[in-house]
């Protein structure tokens, strides 16, 4: 059904095509993630200006023709996303929040929660420059897990039940494991279970602190949940 | 196309491999080759078969060179103190025609993109640093593109040079509204970095 159509979205990644043009991924609300071509933009004096960087959360309007990408007609700025951009370590996670919705959701089916959650994040990042911590980018991943249906089990043990005891993590099993279930899993200290459960049920700005072992059990056990469930492999949030 | 015969196809083939052709813009041009005398179509060959041949990195810079160094390394008028880093050898070009600049220059290769898998150690951001850490150095100046990856590098580049030479300037050129356009088109983040960075008049 070619036409006009106007969506708001996140560019999460951009590429050169032909003379002066680019070809953008867009995350948007209601349709996921599509692609688009911006025509000229590349040109100094393009009416897009850098409004279709990567980074930046936009209202367009687009058109659809007949091919598989659609055309920007115009663009304004909801949010530039300006500060983050200046701070290393910021912009850092900002691109790793990005590539994980790129590699998460990449197909069309809507999913607002997603394109919430990256709204927040990058905003997030953007207002406040101590947020860009490893801490945070592991809450921003595990919420992004919960978003796509496959938030790991943490209550109890996801093979048989038991409530107690419950020191290990298996992705095969879908969560925390007990003693008794160890079987295909790896240690997981009380302090890297508590992260999971407060940094997935705690608002993403409120992402909890916990010691840098603790950190990088979480973050295992999120990258290997995702390339269980979601057969995608991310890398690490060092 | 079965109808043409082989050397044509191939021809047509090479064509549409270029940047921005077509299928049907490359038998456009190979039918116009075709038609042209050799004299006029061979320098075309000729040409593509020097530059192959003689054409290839400066040592020092790595820019487009012939022989072991660029014209522009082996200009003693040049002032070697002072460093320009770009994406790829045809930034200089608009550099060069500004003639704002009489220093160096170091090309990278392409800008940080940790999406696309391109990291510190797939550009020329080692040489670099090895470049000015060998000394006689004063200045960077950092003219990747005004482009998310474009100042992610610039960013990573500053923050190594602080680390490992924090006796040399980086620099960073300025953002601000082209020459010529209505202040209604501007973005809001080269409109707030060009109100930053206004002047005194
Ligand atoms: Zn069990
Ligand atoms: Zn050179």
């Amino acid at each position: 059904m070619p036409g006009l159509f106007k969506t708001e979205a996140v560019v999460l990644r951009s590429f050169r095509y032909g003379e002066a043009d680019r070809i953008l991924h867009l995350y948007t609300p209601d349709r996921g993630r599509i692609g688009a071509v911006a025509k000229g933009v590349r040109r100094i004096k393009s009416r897009f200006g850098g409004r279709l960087e990567p980074l930046f959360r936009v209202a367009l309007v687009l058109h659809e023709g007949r091919g598989e990408l659609a055309t920007v007609t115009s663009a304004s700025t909801i949010h530039p996303h300006a500060r983050l951009r200046e701070r290393p370590e910021s912009l850092r996670r900002a691109g790793q929040a990005c590539e994980a919705v790129l590699r998460l959701f990449d197909t069309e089916e809507p999913n607002a929660p997603v394109y919430n959650l990256l709204c927040r994040e990058l905003a997030l990042l953007d207002e406040r420059a101590e947020a860009a911590t490893r801490a945070q980018a592991l809450a921003f991943r595990l919420k992004l897990l919960l978003a796509a249906g496959f938030a790991p089990e943490l209550a109890a043990c996801a093979s048989c039940g038991e409530r107690e005891h419950l020191g290990a993590f298996s992705a095969s099993a879908g969560g925390v494991v007990c003693v008794g279930c160890e079987a295909g899993s790896f240690p997981l200290d009380r302090s890297a279970h508590e992260f999971l459960v407060e940094a997935l049920t705690r608002p993403l700005a409120d992402a909890p602190a916990a010691p840098e072992s603790a950190l990088a059990q979480a973050d295992r056990a999120i990258a290997e949940t995702l390339e269980h469930h979601a057969h995608v492999r991310l890398a690490r949030v060092a | 196309m079965s109808s043409l015969s082989p050397p044509v196809n191939r021809l047509i083939t090479e064509l549409s491999r270029l940047p921005g052709v077509g299928q049907r813009t490359a038998q456009r041009l190979a039918f116009h080759i075709l038609r042209l005398p050799p004299e006029e179509a061979l320098p075309l060959a000729e040409a593509i078969r020097e530059v192959k041949e003689k054409v290839g990195q400066c040592e020092v810079c790595f820019n487009l060179a012939v022989g072991p160094r660029c014209r522009i390394c082996e200009d003693e008028r040049r002032d070697p103190s002072l460093i320009c880093v770009v994406e790829e050898p045809s930034d200089i070009l608009p550099i060069e025609r500004t003639n704002e600049f009489n220093g160096r220059y170091h090309v990278l290769g392409g800008a940080l993109s940790p999406i696309d898998g391109v990291d510190p150690e797939d550009i020329r951001i080692p040489e670099l640093l090895e470049r000015v850490a060998a000394g006689g150095v004063r200045e960077v100046v950092v003219a990747t593109n005004s482009t998310t990856t474009g100042e992610a590098t610039a960013l990573y580049i500053a923050e190594q040079m602080r680390e490992r030479s924090p006796n040399v300037a980086v620099t960073r050129l300025a953002s601000g509204l082209p020459v010529g356009a209505d202040l209604e088109y501007a973005d809001e983040i080269t409109l707030g970095r060009a109100l930053r960075a206004r002047r005194e008049l």
